[in-house]
């Protein structure tokens, strides 16, 4: 790991202050689990790391019918399991959160890191993604929201503008939507997703998002479309996983080959509905 | 017994629960400098040139060394292999510089500054490629290399080795068979993934000594190993070994000490420490090689196998350190633990442009059993003779003969069949709890005899204290398996005395006696008989002073509870310690002094057999047998296979620790079913695509299945208090276990592993499909 | 950069003037010579480093030194005191829930900071709570029996 300048600011502007000093060279930090790694494998190596661990209006995971859920920036993975209002309000959210990484990590990992590292295979994002999250970042020019399907644009890349810093995230109240988290891995415990998705209803309607499967998590629109306001029989389920497919486009890798992905989509998004057609 | 056979606490608990046990990695010394290392991004690539300009200049860089300044090749039986890359590279991360500075940042930085130009060549990256005549040759010299004449290498071939077993008429036997029957199957590279990586320290004194901190199984041999490259006489080079933190075989050779001993002795005076990372871990410390296999079979309707032909083609790597041997031992034990006439088996040592293929726990048996285990699964469904019964006609009894021709005094494998039917409840159906969950159980059997050469030794000393106490010095390391306890109880049993009033002392090669190696599972069995003569040895000279002062033959005198006892007046008894510095005599005189006794261990009568056709009259000091049990369930929509219970049954002769006993044979168990259901180093063309822990996965504590460990004990002869060995063996029948039942839950047949969830879903649409 | 940091290890305060690109396992492996957890594989992959922080187990490998301030720390030398074992550790002795010991100090403060959140964890609760920890010696059954040794038999920190 190459040295660096290591800051704490205690306030956002001040974050944002530094940011701007050391532009592109500086990178903010919040749960390190991803940043220490990249740095020791020389993958970045910043001039300036910027903890904002210590900026107090970070924290917290609050909820509010009108409002929602809003996730603070600092809030660890274990306390987004383990919040009352997640596992209430957003069931899917907590299974996600806890299928992080292990119990270590997730005292230090944070959602919000885990959404601007803009991984495809992210746990969080597919819960976030059938919620329509919203991503709250603030910069020099003032505060911005940007919806997560907007904000995650490729692999690794989202969209912040230079010396923007992630505050928070915001979860819209859907009331009684229910769903489920999935996640295929080889190994049960701390492994990465191969495929994960999660199958959510609300009224008569579905909604359905994969990770792992293209560039960036996706929301399977088409499907939704298709299964919308309609009962769910064995052959339309059939119909949807097979629709499913057409919207993703998944590679081969050391994990796992591309059919074995499609077919694992179509298996979550038909295990996500029969749970609703039972 | 007092003490063999009770489940004793470990000797070493105490420092490794309170963070205390100090790893090669936890040593710091006075003045110590960091060393880093230049690797080959290439797998196979001539040298063109190396310039180390910059990386001198760079300020806190000591001394930048390339393979240029130690010509002198290496090798535990063919030496083949330079420490750092001379010439050519010959797998990717190929030693080619190494860097000693003052701190590991400024050794880092000073690898990326030293330029090295390649120009690539054509690399083989598949030993079956690797055997053609037209492949390029990774070592064109190897005609003129120095090989121990027990091993055959094929100048002008890839081949570093060609076994050959030749039993009976093989021929014959085919056209007498009721069925013949060929099946392959492919082992690929694993990593044995020890959670301590390598490290080790050296440092060159002025008076010419060099001290070596290892994380090595084998101090000794690391010492003749370095003493022998870099011409050091052994009376100047000491090699210390101190908490091991896990080998399973790649502790067993030399490995990154061959980088530190040349930066010591640039840096006189200065300790040169190295440790390798994780990702170093899998790519340049040894790997299991990868195996390709062929096993034909001749078997009559009454379920008797006739004749066996085996072609094994390892992949062995860039050099072949233990690997040679390794085909070597999978060729004797070719047939597995079955009473076969005819037996024809080539097993080739193949170089290729991968990593160095060396000694994993098994030494060659995981990976042929995963093959022959599989095979008699197949035969059996091929013939409709239930696979319990060809095991029960074939496996190998008291007075069988092995593949090698030798009689079986002792064979406790159907006693362990039948345990393991029982307790997997084999004659029972599975209950499926879930149309698209398939349960299924799956048997396996296996045999491993120590692999080492006929006449290796082993020796312990031990010395009683003023107080009574003792010290047991050997050189057999404990790497976790419990070898400190297990010689401890060893010596407690013979001295009758508590076993905490004995400290073990290991590893330090200017100190503690020689021992060959700790491998082969052969340390319970030689070290244990090295100890037991060496307590016997003291027991005996003791008690020759005691007659005097006892007043009493030598025939009535023991050792109880720590006293010397006459058993005919048990009242007549005097402390041990009276003893300890030898006896004083009324008048003040002295005779004796201290009492320290010795004990030297070979196998008896252990002879190479004969070169040609691997016969021989007894050519292992043992064979340990025994059987796996396994019950899985197949989710047959992911295609993810969880092993539900295993079960293990082996005769260990005696178990002296029970308690250790059964931690070697679960975590056995557990390392098998990683193998065969996710372990795979995954090569293309020459790189190791998932050298870290993302992509490597072992199990984990939530993937355990229910684990029940059971023994039949049947005695060694040769082995203290019966004991042989059994670390490696309770490894093998794992994962063939697995690979059986999962054919049994959903009726295909996985002749690779891992067994991938890609390749369940796979087969089940082929079989669909039909 | 160096920079100062003021925390406690093991409840004794420890003022350093760290560097900025050192972990906490470093800190305490190589500034305050704590060598009992081990660097496995600097990654969080393996769980050997694992230390307790403001009572929350993490990975020493995960975090940076400058962190620090502030911080209280629990390292496996911290579990002893005066010299009496801990009963998770009494317990990974008498169970044998260690072979080379490399992994060891990782699972003993996972385990310890598991009971101290709950101290009678379901086996299911106990496999999940330890699978961050990697372990190629045991097998992990003789570690996750010695856990449920202690959650079934102590309350409060006393045997019952």
């Amino acid at each position: 790991m190459k040295d660096f300048l290591y800051q704490a600011p205690e306030s956002i502007k001040d974050a944002i202050s530094i940011y701007q000093q050391f532009q592109s060279s500086a990178v903010i930090m919040a749960g390190a689990t991803d940043i220490i790694i990249r740095m020791r494998d020389k993958l970045i190596s910043p001039e300036c790391v910027i903890d904002i661990k210590r900026i107090k209006a970070l924290y917290g995971i609050e909820f509010s019918e009108s409002k929602g859920l809003l996730i603070g920036a600092c809030s660890t993975l274990n306390e987004i399991a383990e919040n009352e209002y997640v596992k209430r309000f957003y069931p899917f959210l907590a299974q996600a959160a806890e299928s992080v990484g292990s119990k270590q990590l997730r005292n230090r990992a944070t959602c919000a890191g885990n959404i601007v590292n803009a991984s495809p295979l992210a746990d969080t994002a597919t819960p976030l993604y059938v919620c329509g999250a919203v991503i709250e970042a603030e910069g020099s020019e003032g505060k911005r929201e940007i919806p997560i399907d907007k904000f995650i644009t490729f692999v690794r890349k989202v969209d912040l503008k230079p010396c923007e810093i992630v505050t928070g995230i915001r979860v819209p109240h859907i009331p009684g939507i229910e769903g489920e988290f999935f996640k295929i891995s080889r190994r049960h415990e701390v492994d990465l997703s191969t495929v994960c998705g999660t199958v959510a209803k609300t009224g008569g309607e579905y909604r359905i998002a994969l990770g792992a499967v293209a560039p960036t998590p996706v929301r399977l629109k088409k499907t939704e479309a298709l299964l919308s306001g309609r009962k769910l029989t064995a052959s339309l389920i059939a119909e949807a996983a097979e629709l499913a497919k057409s919207e993703i486009s998944p590679i081969d890798d050391v994990r796992a080959s591309r059919q074995y992905r499609l077919d694992m989509s179509a298996l979550i998004v038909r295990r996500g509905l029969e749970r609703f057609a039972s | 017994m007092k003490y063999v056979g009770e489940s004793l606490q470990r000797v070493d608990s105490y420092k490794k629960v309170t963070g205390s046990a100090t790893f090669v990695s936890d040593v710091k010394l006075a003045r110590m400098l960091y060393a880093q290392v230049k690797r080959s991004p290439y797998p196979h690539a001539k040298i063109l040139n190396i310039d180390i300009s910059e990386a001198v200049k760079l300020p806190g860089v000591k001394c930048v060394i390339t393979g240029e300044d130690y010509k002198k090749r290496g090798g535990l039986y063919l030496e083949d292999r330079n420490f750092l890359a001379v010439g050519t590279a010959k797998y990717c991360g190929e030693a080619v510089a190494a860097v000693a500075a003052e701190t590991l940042d400024i050794a880092e930085a000073a690898v990326e500054l030293i330029k090295v130009d390649y120009e690539e060549l054509p690399a083989v990256t598949n030993a079956i490629d690797g055997m053609k005549p037209d492949a390029p040759l990774i070592h064109p010299d190897l005609g003129s290399y120095k090989v121990i004449p027990i091993f055959f290498p094929q100048p002008g071939t890839n081949i570093s080795h060609h076994y050959k077993l030749r039993k009976g008429d093989v021929d014959s036997a085919f056209s007498t068979a009721d069925f013949v029957t060929e099946h392959s199957f492919f082992i690929p590279h694993i990593q044995h993934v020890p959670i301590e990586p390598h490290a080790a320290i050296a440092l060159y004194e002025s008076d010419g000594r060099m001290t070596v901190w290892a994380s090595c199984q084998s101090p000794y041999a690391v010492r003749q190993a370095l003493s022998a490259s870099f011409d050091i006489p052994l009376n100047k080079i000491r090699v210390i070994s101190q908490a091991v933190g896990g080998g399973f075989g790649s502790k067993a050779g030399t490995t990154l000490e061959g980088i530190v001993i040349p930066l010591a002795k640039r840096c006189q005076g200065r300790p040169v420490k190295l440790v390798y990372t994780r990702e170093d871990e899998f790519e340049n410390a040894y790997v299991r090689q990868g195996l390709h296999a062929t096993i034909k079979t001749g078997i009559r309707k009454d379920g008797k196998i006739v004749a066996l032909k085996n072609r094994f083609i390892w992949d062995g790597g860039a050099y072949t350190e233990y690997g040679v041997n390794i085909v070597k031992a999978a060729g004797y034990a070719s047939p597995g633990p079955y009473d076969v006439d005819n037996i024809w088996t080539d097993s080739y040592c193949v170089y290729t442009n991968h990593p160095v293929g060396g000694p994993y726990r098994g030494f060659g048996m995981c990976e042929i059993h995963f093959a022959i285990e599989q095979n008699i699964d197949i035969v059996a469904k091929e013939t409709s003779i239930s696979e319990v019964e060809i095991r029960r006609i074939n496996g190998l009894r008291k007075g069988g003969i092995t593949g090698q021709g030798e009689k079986m005094i002792v064979s406790g494998y159907h006693d362990c069949l039948e345990t393991v039917l029982k307790e997997i409840e084999y004659d029972k159906p599975c209950v499926n709890t879930s149309p698209v969950k398939l349960r299924g159980k799956g048997i396996a059997a296996c045999w491993k005899a120590p692999s080492m050469p006929t006449d290796v030794a082993s020796s312990a000393i031990i010395r009683m204290n003023e107080d009574g106490t003792f010290f047991l010095m050997v050189s057999a390391m404990d790497i976790g398996q419990g070898s400190d306890t297990v010689l401890t109880q060893i010596a407690a049993e013979v001295l009758d005395v508590p076993p905490e009033n004995i400290t073990i002392r290991t590893g330090d090669t200017d100190h503690t006696p020689y021992e060959w190696q700790t491998v082969a599972s052969r340390t319970t069995y030689c070290a244990g008989n090295a100890v037991k003569l060496a307590a016997e040895d003291l027991k005996s000279k003791v008690i020759e002073l005691a007659q005097i002062k006892m007043c009493a033959y030598k025939r009535e005198l023991e050792f109880q509870n720590g006293f010397v006892v006459n058993k005919m007046h048990p009242e007549n008894r005097v402390p041990i310690q009276t003893f300890a510095l030898g006896l004083t005599l009324p008048d003040g005189s002295g005779v004796g002094g201290p009492a320290i006794g010795v004990g030297t261990f070979v196998v008896p009568n252990n002879m190479n057999a004969d070169k040609y056709t691997g016969m021989g009259e007894h050519p292992v000091a043992f064979w340990t047998i025994g059987f796996n049990g396994a019950e899985v369930e197949v989710d047959t929509e992911t295609g993810l296979i969880k092993v539900l219970k295993m079960v293990s049954c082996f005769d260990p002769g005696k178990v002296i620790n029970p308690l250790t006993y059964q931690g070697q044979v679960e975590g056995a168990m557990v390392q098998a079913m990683g193998t065969v259901l996710w372990e795979e180093l995954k090569l293309k063309d020459g790189h190791i695509l998932n050298k870290n822990f993302v992509d490597y996965k072992i199990a984990t504590a939530y993937d355990i299945p229910e684990l029940i460990v059971k023994v039949a004990e049947n005695a060694e002869l040769t082995g203290p208090y019966g004991a042989r060995g059994i670390g490696e063996p309770v490894m093998v029948p794992g994962a063939p276990a697995i690979a059986n039942a999962v054919a049994n839950a959903i009726g295909c047949r996985f002749t690779r592993m891992p067994i991938t969830p890609d390749d369940v879903l796979n087969a089940l649409k082929g079989k669909n499909k039909k | 950069m160096k920079y100062k940091v003021s925390f406690f290890v093991n409840e004794e305060p420890v003022e350093l003037y760290v560097p900025a690109n050192m972990t906490l396992l470093y800190v305490l492996r190589d500034m305050l010579n704590l060598t009992g957890a081990k660097d496995g594989c600097s990654a969080g992959e393996c769980g050997a480093c694992t230390v307790i922080m403001d009572g929350k187990p993490v990975n020493g490998c995960l975090v940076l030194a400058p962190e620090l301030d502030g911080k209280h720390i629990t390292t496996v030398e911290g579990l002893s005191k005066n010299g009496k074992l801990s009963p998770l550790q009494e317990a990974f002795i008498a169970h044998a829930a260690l072979q080379c010991g490399f992994c060891t100090p990782g699972f003993l403060m996972t385990a310890t900071a598991l009971l101290d959140e709950d101290p009678h964890p379901t086996r299911e609760q106990i496999m999940k709570g330890i699978s961050g920890n990697l372990c190629r010696c045991t097998g992990y059954k003789s570690i996750i029996e010695a856990i449920e040794d202690v959650a079934s038999h102590y309350e409060g920190g006393k045997r019952i």
